[in-house]
């Protein structure tokens, strides 16, 4: 009994073949480029010549687990022992923080070893282990005083701030104590996540009772809901935003005390739409959301959205992007068009999110 | 002493244990895993307590997962991973050993 770990090679044609199959007779199927692309490094156990285990390392992500029984080791003791060899792999790259997609029949085999559900569906699950966690995110927003009784909350990827967004945080304002803007911290649109950030900040700075945040990994991020950004299918697209409605709910709005989500209505965008559904379906009871129709020019035929903005900075056409965003957008395009139309001849996507 | 960067040691594996600490703000905050936890949760964190307190660590969340490790374990893991987190693996300090 020889039990060996190595480096499984994606580039390696065979390996690549034995890997696949030995996952594919565990009940995991999904090999698209999509999922494939993103791995680092994929570590195989093997008893004799036998692979016996394997797991992938993307980012912080842990992915591709899976362990069987052949040989004298124990089928927990081998998934303990891959795992501490993925887990320390990832320190020596520096990442302290994994986090793990499985099949809620492995839940516990991972709580086993530290990891902490964050949101759990029928398709799958979403776990996380290490430093810093969801509490460290929670712990660095600030806590609403003592006796506020409304608190509201706005999600937006604003890229960039319009006079649409205003709108809705605008409405979100006036109907609480307090509102917070999570603003999505991944850094895939055209403007940049330290841009996109600043101007909702400055175009809502006028607001006292608004309360501007990061929404790092924890609120549509690739972790919890990748087809924002990348298209996807209808049946994908419903397991990632429910994982995300339900971390939203459980973790977030109950630790903030949050009781409603505003949302702008959604002709447009097709993987939006279907977040609303689902927003709608697993927030309630605890959490109220409210669908905001857009706001629209030209006798309501054409509604103000950010995707027109980029299209229209693309387009070079100063009219229509000027008259849709705030003083505070606009000075900030006027001063880097050039820059953000050379974002987009170099290939920046800016017809998605 | 602070801790200067988030460390780990150990393994998952049985009668071993898995220490990870990380700077805190707030003195020494645990959070432990362990199938064992009702019967040895006191004596586990008094072993790690013991090893920090030689290395005047006083801030610091430590993460353990306990597989059943016995007490020297738990102290060779913590020493290992106090060493790491402290930047000072090339320095030991012997009277702790």
């Amino acid at each position: 009994m020889t039990n060996t770990v190595q480096d499984i090679h994606m580039s390696n044609a065979t390996q690549k073949k034995k890997w696949q199959a030995f996952l594919i007779k565990l009940g995991i199927n999904q090999f698209d480029d999509q999922e494939l692309d993103v791995i680092e490094q994929t570590i195989g156990i093997y008893d004799d010549d036998q692979l016996v285990a394997t797991g992938s390392i993307a980012g912080n992500i842990i992915k591709y687990v899976g362990t069987c029984a052949i040989g004298e080791i124990t089928k927990g003791a081998r998934f303990n022992q891959l795992m501490t060899v993925l887990e320390n792999r990832m320190a020596l790259l520096g990442r302290f923080h994994q986090f793990v997609y499985t099949k809620p029949l492995y839940v516990q085999s991972f709580e086993h070893i530290g990891f902490k559900l964050l949101a759990n569906s029928n398709e799958g699950a979403l776990l996380e282990k290490g430093s810093p966690d969801v509490q460290d995110f929670l712990n660095t927003i600030p806590k609403a005083p003592q006796g506020v009784q409304k608190i509201g909350s706005v999600v937006v990827n604003a890229n960039p701030f319009t006079v649409g967004h205003r709108y809705l945080i605008e409405k979100a304002a006036s109907e609480n104590n307090l509102v917070y803007v999570f603003v999505v911290n991944q850094d895939v649109s055209l403007f940049r996540t330290d841009e996109r950030f600043e101007l909702v900040k400055q175009g809502v700075k006028d607001l006292k009772n608004v309360v501007v945040v990061a929404g790092g990994d924890y609120i549509i991020s690739y972790l919890t809901f990748p087809s924002y950004f990348i298209t996807n299918t209808q049946q994908i697209i419903n397991y990632q935003t429910t994982i995300d409605a339900r971390i939203f709910k459980n973790i977030i709005a109950s630790a903030l005390a949050i009781q409603t989500r505003y949302v702008g209505s959604e002709p447009l965008s097709y993987t939006t739409y279907l977040y609303n559904q689902t927003l709608v379906r697993e927030l309630k009871p605890e959490i109220k959301v409210i669908i905001v129709p857009r706001i629209a020019q030209y006798n309501q035929t054409e509604i103000i959205s950010a995707r027109k903005v980029r299209q229209a900075i693309a387009d070079d056409d100063f009219e229509t992007w000027s008259e849709i965003v705030p003083e505070t957008t606009k000075n900030f395009i006027s001063q880097h068009l050039a820059e953000l139309q050379m974002r987009i001849r170099k290939g920046q996507k800016i017809n998605g999110n | 002493m602070e801790i200067k960067k988030t460390a780990i040691a150990g393994t998952l594996e049985s009668s071993d244990v898995q220490i990870m600490l990380t700077q805190g703000t707030d003195g020494i905050v645990f959070d432990l895993v362990s199938d064992v936890v009702k019967q040895f949760d006191e004596a586990i964190k008094k072993t790690i307590n013991q090893v920090l307190s030689e290395y005047d660590v006083q801030n610091v969340i430590v993460k353990v997962v306990d597989k059943g490790a016995l007490d020297m374990v738990i102290k060779a893991r913590t020493v290992a991973v106090v060493q790491r987190a402290l930047d000072i693996v090339d320095e030991p300090k012997w009277e702790v050993l």
